[in-house]
C-alpha cells in the first residue's frame, strides 16, 4: 500500500514535470513575497534538475508540512486545504451513509422481487440516477428548487448567519469547522437549521448520482445467493421465505456489496467537485476546479497526494472490515 | 392401516425457454409406515422433481400441475391423511423440517457459510418448537420437555412470560427491531443450541461443544453431510427424505452415512425414509421397497428381493443387467439409445423406442398399472391382461 | 426420433438475442442510440455547415450576449453569443460520439494488454501492473482527468487523451480478473501442453472467454465519459467556445442559469436542449450495456 502511495506522488509529480521550471517554482515558494522572486528560485531549488533529484527534494519539503503556496486561495497550501476541507467532509458525512442504508436497501428488494415491477422501476431509477451528469443535475435542481421556489439556497450558510459567527465568536465556537456540528455543539439550532437547508441539494445530487451503483452491485449479488443451495436447505427447514431473504441471504450478499465501499466513497468525493461548484460551496472540489482552471499547481498536486493517502486508508479498513464479517477470512 | 406417503397420478411441468418440459408423468406410488423406500432411476428421470414436488419446493419454472399426495402423521386406525397440494404456503412451513425433513446431494454447499453450525441446527428448533423452549425457561409444562435448562437473567423473565402468553405480540416484534435489546431472547438460542450438542452426539459426531462453535468451511464433507442429518432431524420428523444423500461421498463415508440412516431406524429415531438414488447398491442395502422411474415414469415398483430377484419391466431389467458383476468377463451390456428429451416425450410409453418387446400399442397410450405378485406393480403392456 | 434442431451457435445467439430484449429497458436503450446514430450521420442535411471545411464551429448571427428564445429560424434558440443551439445539437452528437469511441476503443486496447499480460503471466509482471493500476486508481475519475488536462492544456484533444489515460485502469483490472478464472481451466492447460505459443493462447482462447465483462463496462463508459468531458468543458478546460459540444455550450450558458427576477427560468432552452442531449445520450449506452450484462451474466441464463 505505500508503494501505492510512493506511485501516486511520483505520478503527480510526473505530471507537473510538464510545466516550465518558473511555474513549478510556486510549489517551494512559503509567502506572498517569495512570488516576486522566482527566477533566483528556480536557480536556488535548481527546479531545471533532472526529475528525480527534484522529486527527493520535493519529498523533504512534503515532510515538514510545506506543500508551498497557493496563488489561487492567497496561503500556504496546507492551511487552505485545512480551511476548506470541513466543508467536503460535511457534505459527505450526510450523503454516505443515506447512500449506503438507502441502496442496500433498494438493491435487496430488486433483487428478492426480481423481474417484476418494482425491480424494473429501481433498476431504471437507479441508472437514470447513474446517467445523470452530476453537474447538470445540479444545475437542474438549483434551477427549480432555487430560481423557482425559493426553496434550498446555494452556497454553505446564510449570510446573516455567516455574519453572526464572524462577528460573536465568543457566543459561537467553532470547533470542527463544520456548521452541523458546531451548530449542535453550540446547542444553536437555528445555525444547524440554515446549514441543513443549504446543504438539502448538495447531498440530493450526490445521492442520486452514486446509489446506482451500490443498487446494481447488491442486486446482484443477492440475485446471485437466492440461487445457492443453502437456501433449498433453509426452505426444507421450513423457515418461511421473508427470514430466508433477509437473514441468510442478504448477510451473505453484503460480503460482495463491501468490495464496493471504496469505489463508492470515491465517487462521492468526485460528486463533491461538481456539486460544491455548482452550489458554491467553499470546499476541496471548489478550490480543486479553481486551482486547475488557474494553473495553481501547488493545490492540485496537495489535494491529489491527499486523495491517495485517503484511498489506501479506505482499502484498509474495507479490507478490515471484509474479515470481520465474513468467517470464512477470519485469520484462525 | 394408513401409509405414511400416498402419492396418485403426480403431474410436474417445468416452463422454459425452449418449450413445455414434461417432468413428471402422472407418477403414483406409496410409502408404507416405517419402512425404506428407495426410488430409483438414471440422472434425469424426474426423481428428484417428485421429491420437491411432495415437499413443494420445486423451483420456477417449476409447476405441480394436478395430482394428490396424501401424508399420514402416525399410524393410526382412522385415516388421518391430508392432501399435501391442496395445503396452504404456512402449513406446509410447518410440515417442512417438522414432520418431513429432506437432506441433499451437496453438503458442501448446503449449509449458510457464514452461520456457525449451532446456530443452524438450532433454527430448526426455534422455528418449530420455540414455545417448548420458553416452557423449559420459565420452568413450566411438561416433565417430558426434552430441552435443557438455560439460566436467564432475571429481568428477563417477564419477557418471556409475554412470549409464552402470546407469541404473536406487537410489542415483541417491535422490540426485535431495537439495535442492542433486540437480543433479549438469547436463551432460546441458547437452549437450542445445547440441545443441538445433545443431538450431534447421539449422530455419533465426535466433541459436539466444539463442533457447535464452528463453521461449515472448519469441516470435512462427511461431517457436513451429518450436520445436515442433524439439522433435518432437530424436530422429529415422522419422514426422512434423502436425495441422493451419499452420492458425491467417499465411498466409505458413503457407507457410514447408510449405516447411521439405518442405525436411526433401528433406535426409532426416524420412523420412515424415502431414499433417492441411482446406485442400486444403495437400494440392495438400506431399502425395503424400491420404485424404479424412466423418464418421468413409474415403471415397477415392488419389495427389493423381489426386484431384484424377479424384474419384470424391460426397463429395470435392463438396468439390472447393466450392473457389471464381478466375474464377468465379456462386453458390458448397456441399454441402446438416448434418455428422451422431455419437451417432446415418445408417446404412450416413453420407453418403447428402447424397449427389445416394444408392440404397436406401446407406442400409444400409457400402459395401466397390473399386479405381477404380492405387493409388486408393473406397468407394462407386456403384462397388462 | 429426430427432431430438426438448428446450429447451437444460432440458437445461442437467439437466446441471447431474447434475454436482451425481454427487458423493456434495452429496447429503449437501443431505439436511442439508433436515433443518435441517425443525427450523427444526417448532420451535413440536418444541420447545413455554415463554414465548410470547419463543421464544427457553431455558427452565430450577431454577437450580442443575451440569448433568444426559439423562433424564426432558430429551432432550438441561439444561446450567449448568438450561437445556434439546434446546430450545436446536431452536430455535437458527432462529437459527443468522437469522443466515447476514441476514448473507449483506445483504453479498450491499452486497459486489455495490460490485464491480459498481468494476469496470464502472472508473478512479478503482474504484481509490477497491477501496482501501477493502483496508482491510477488511487485518484477519483474525474480529477484525475483535471490534473492530466492541467498538464496538457486545454482543449478538446486534451480531454480525449486526459480520459484515455485514466479509463483504461478499470479495464486493464476487469480484464486481469476475468484472465485469472480463464487461465487455470484445463484447455488452456491442453493448448500449453499441445505447444501453442503464448500469445496465440491469450489471443485465441483467453482474450474470448474473459472479454464479456470488458465489453460491458465499455458499453457503459462510452456515455459516462461524454458526462466528464462535458464538466470538463463545462469549467473551462475543454473545446474553445462556439465548437460544437454540448458541455461547451452549458458552459457559454453559465451566467444565464438563473434568469432576472420574476422570469427566472427564462433561458431555460440554453440549459434544457444540450442537457436533454447529453442525457438521453448516456441513458442510451448504459440501458443498453445494462441489458447487455443481464444477458451475460452466467448466473442468470438458463435455470
Amino acid at each position: 500500500m505505500v508503494v501505492v502511495l510512493f506511485g501516486v506522488s511520483i505520478l503527480m509529480f510526473g505530471i507537473l514535470m510538464t510545466f516550465s521550471p518558473e511555474r513549478r517554482a510556486a510549489a517551494f515558494v512559503k509567502s506572498p513575497q517569495q512570488v516576486k522572486e522566482i527566477p533566483k528560485l528556480v536557480k536556488k531549488y535548481g527546479l531545471d534538475q533532472p526529475f528525480y533529484i527534484q522529486y527527493v527534494r520535493w519529498i523533504k519539503e512534503i515532510s515538514h508540512g510545506n506543500f508551498g503556496y497557493s496563488t489561487v486561495a492567497a496561503s500556504p497550501t496546507l492551511d487552505a486545504i485545512k480551511r476548506y476541507l470541513p466543508v467536503t467532509v460535511e457534505m459527505n458525512l450526510f450523503s454516505l451513509p443515506i447512500i449506503i442504508i438507502l441502496g442496500i436497501w433498494l438493491g435487496t428488494i430488486a433483487g428478492i422481487h426480481r423481474d417484476t415491477f418494482i425491480d424494473h422501476i429501481t433498476r431504471i431509477a437507479a441508472i437514470i440516477g447513474w446517467s445523470l451528469p452530476t453537474f447538470l443535475f445540479a444545475l437542474i435542481l438549483l434551477m427549480f428548487f432555487y430560481s423557482q421556489f425559493q426553496l434550498f439556497p446555494p452556497g454553505v450558510i446564510s449570510d446573516h448567519i455567516d455574519d453572526f459567527i464572524s462577528n460573536h465568536p465568543e457566543q459561537f465556537i467553532q470547533y470542527t469547522g463544520m456548521y452541523t456540528i458546531d451548530g449542535i455543539l453550540n446547542w444553536n439550532f437555528a445555525v444547524v437549521w440554515d446549514a441543513l437547508m443549504h446543504l438539502v441539494l448538495p447531498v440530493v445530487t450526490q445521492v442520486t448520482v452514486v446509489i446506482a451503483i451500490l443498487v446494481r452491485v447488491m442486486r446482484s449479488s443477492m440475485l446471485e445467493e437466492i440461487s445457492k443451495d443453502y437456501v433449498i436447505t433453509a426452505r426444507a427447514k421450513g423457515v418461511d421465505e421473508h427470514t430466508i431473504n433477509h437473514k441468510h441471504v442478504k448477510k451473505n450478499a453484503l460480503l460482495p456489496a463491501i468490495t464496493v465501499a471504496g469505489w463508492l466513497i470515491a465517487l462521492s468525493i468526485e460528486g463533491s467537485v461538481a456539486v460544491e461548484f455548482i452550489f458554491n460551496r467553499a470546499g476541496l472540489g471548489l478550490l480543486l476546479v479553481s486551482a486547475a482552471t488557474q494553473l495553481d499547481i501547488p493545490v492540485v498536486l496537495a489535494i491529489s497526494v491527499f486523495l491517495g493517502l485517503i484511498y489506501v486508508v479506505v482499502n484498509l479498513i474495507v479490507d478490515v472490515l471484509y474479515a470481520v464479517i465474513d468467517p470464512r477470512i477470519r485469520l484462525n | 392401516m394408513t401409509k405414511i406417503l400416498d402419492i396418485k397420478d403426480l403431474v410436474t411441468n417445468f416452463y422454459t425457454y425452449e418449450g413445455v418440459v414434461k417432468a413428471l408423468n402422472k407418477v403414483s406410488f406409496q410409502v408404507e409406515h416405517g419402512s425404506t423406500f428407495g426410488l430409483v432411476g438414471e440422472s434425469g428421470c424426474g426423481k428428484s422433481v417428485t421429491v420437491r414436488s411432495i415437499m413443494q419446493i420445486v423451483q420456477s419454472p417449476g409447476l405441480v400441475e394436478s395430482g394428490k399426495i396424501f401424508f399420514s402423521h402416525s399410524n393410526d386406525a382412522y385415516d388421518n391423511s391430508i392432501d399435501l397440494l391442496k395445503q396452504s404456503e404456512n402449513f406446509m412451513q410447518s410440515i417442512r423440517g417438522n414432520e418431513i425433513s429432506m437432506i441433499f446431494q451437496e453438503p458442501n454447499s448446503a449449509l449458510n457459510p457464514i452461520m456457525s453450525i449451532g446456530q443452524q441446527i438450532a433454527e430448526s428448533y426455534i422455528f418449530h418448537q420455540k414455545k417448548e423452549i420458553i416452557e423449559k425457561i420459565l420452568k413450566i409444562g411438561n416433565e417430558e420437555n426434552i430441552f435443557p435448562r438455560v439460566s436467564v437473567n432475571n429481568i428477563l423473565k417477564p419477557l418471556y412470560k409475554l412470549a409464552n402468553f402470546n407469541p404473536e405480540s406487537f410489542f415483541l416484534k417491535l422490540l426485535k427491531k431495537v439495535p442492542i435489546l433486540k437480543y433479549w431472547d438469547k436463551a432460546i438460542l441458547r437452549t437450542a443450541i445445547a440441545k443441538s450438542v445433545e443431538l450431534l452426539g447421539l449422530l455419533g459426531i465426535p466433541n459436539p461443544e466444539r463442533i457447535v462453535a464452528q463453521f461449515p468451511h472448519n469441516l470435512s464433507g462427511g461431517m457436513k453431510q451429518r450436520v445436515v442429518i442433524a439439522i433435518a432431524l432437530a424436530s422429529n420428523p415422522v419422514l426422512l427424505i434423502a436425495d441422493e444423500a451419499t452420492s458425491n461421498l467417499d465411498v466409505t463415508v458413503q457407507a457410514q452415512i447408510l449405516d447411521l440412516l439405518n442405525d436411526l431406524k433401528k433406535r426409532d429415531i426416524i420412523s420412515s425414509i424415502l431414499l433417492i438414488t441411482h446406485d442400486l447398491g444403495v437400494v440392495a442395502e438400506t431399502c425395503d421397497r424400491v420404485g424404479v422411474m424412466y423418464a418421468g415414469n413409474l415403471c415397477e415398483v415392488g419389495e427389493v428381493r423381489q426386484i431384484f430377484k424377479n424384474p419384470k419391466h424391460p426397463y429395470t431389467k435392463a438396468l439390472l443387467g447393466s450392473v457389471p458383476k464381478a466375474k464377468q468377463t465379456d462386453i458390458l451390456k448397456s441399454i441402446a439409445g438416448n434418455v428422451p428429451d422431455l419437451v417432446n416425450p415418445p408417446s404412450g410409453c416413453r420407453f418403447h423406442p428402447r424397449c427389445e418387446n416394444a408392440m404397436e400399442k406401446c407406442k400409444q397410450n400409457f400402459p395401466d398399472i397390473s399386479k405381477v405378485d404380492k405387493g409388486h406393480f408393473v406397468a407394462c403392456y407386456l403384462y397388462l391382461n | 426420433m429426430k427432431t430438426k434442431t438448428e446450429h447451437p451457435k444460432i440458437k445461442e445467439f437467439k437466446y441471447t438475442l431474447y434475454r436482451i430484449f425481454r427487458n423493456p429497458s434495452a429496447i429503449i436503450g437501443v431505439v436511442l442510440l439508433f436515433i443518435f446514430i441517425t443525427i450523427a450521420v444526417l448532420a451535413p442535411y440536418i444541420a447545413p455547415p455554415k463554414f465548410k471545411h470547419r463543421p464544427y464551429m457553431m455558427p452565430h448571427n450577431g454577437y450580442s450576449m443575451t440569448p433568444q428564445p426559439p423562433g424564426e429560424g432558430r429551432i432550438f434558440g441561439t444561446t450567449s453569443g448568438q450561437y445556434d443551439i439546434f446546430y450545436g445539437a446536431v452536430w455535437g452528437t458527432r462529437t459527443a460520439f468522437r469522443i466515447g469511441i476514441i476514448v473507449v476503443l483506445s483504453a479498450f486496447v491499452i486497459g486489455a494488454v495490460f490485464g491480459i499480460v498481468a494476469g496470464y503471466y502472472g508473478g512479478l509482471v503482474d504484481e509490477i501492473i497491477m501496482r501501477l493500476v493502483d496508482v491510477f486508481f488511487a485518484i477519483p475519475f474525474t480529477i484525475l482527468a483535471m490534473s492530466f488536462v492541467v498538464a496538457f492544456g486545454r482543449g478538446l484533444n486534451s480531454i480525449v487523451i486526459a480520459l484515455i489515460l485514466v479509463v483504461w485502469r478499470r479495464y486493464a483490472r476487469v480484464m486481469r480478473a476475468g484472465v485469472l478464472s480463464v487461465r487455470d481451466q484445463d484447455y488452456i492447460l491442453a493448448a500449453k501442453s499441445m505447444g501453442v505459443s503464448d500469445i496465440k493462447i491469450m489471443l485465441r482462447h483467453v482474450f474470448p472467454n474473459a472479454v464479456y465483462p470488458v465489453m460491458v463496462i465499455a458499453f457503459m463508459d462510452a456515455g459516462s465519459i461524454v458526462i466528464t468531458a462535458a464538466f470538463l468543458s463545462f469549467i473551462g478546460l475543454g473545446a474553445p467556445i462556439g465548437y460544437a459540444d454540448w458541455g461547451q455550450m452549458l458552459a457559454m450558458a453559465r451566467n444565464y442559469i438563473v434568469g432576472p427576477a420574476g422570469e427566472p427560468l427564462k433561458y431555460w432552452y440554453t440549459i434544457f436542449f444540450p442537457g436533454t442531449f447529453m442525457i438521453l445520450f448516456v441513458l442510451a449506452w448504459n440501458l443498453f450495456g445494462d441489458a447487455i450484462r443481464d444477458a451475460f451474466d452466467p448466473k442468470l441464463r438458463r435455470k
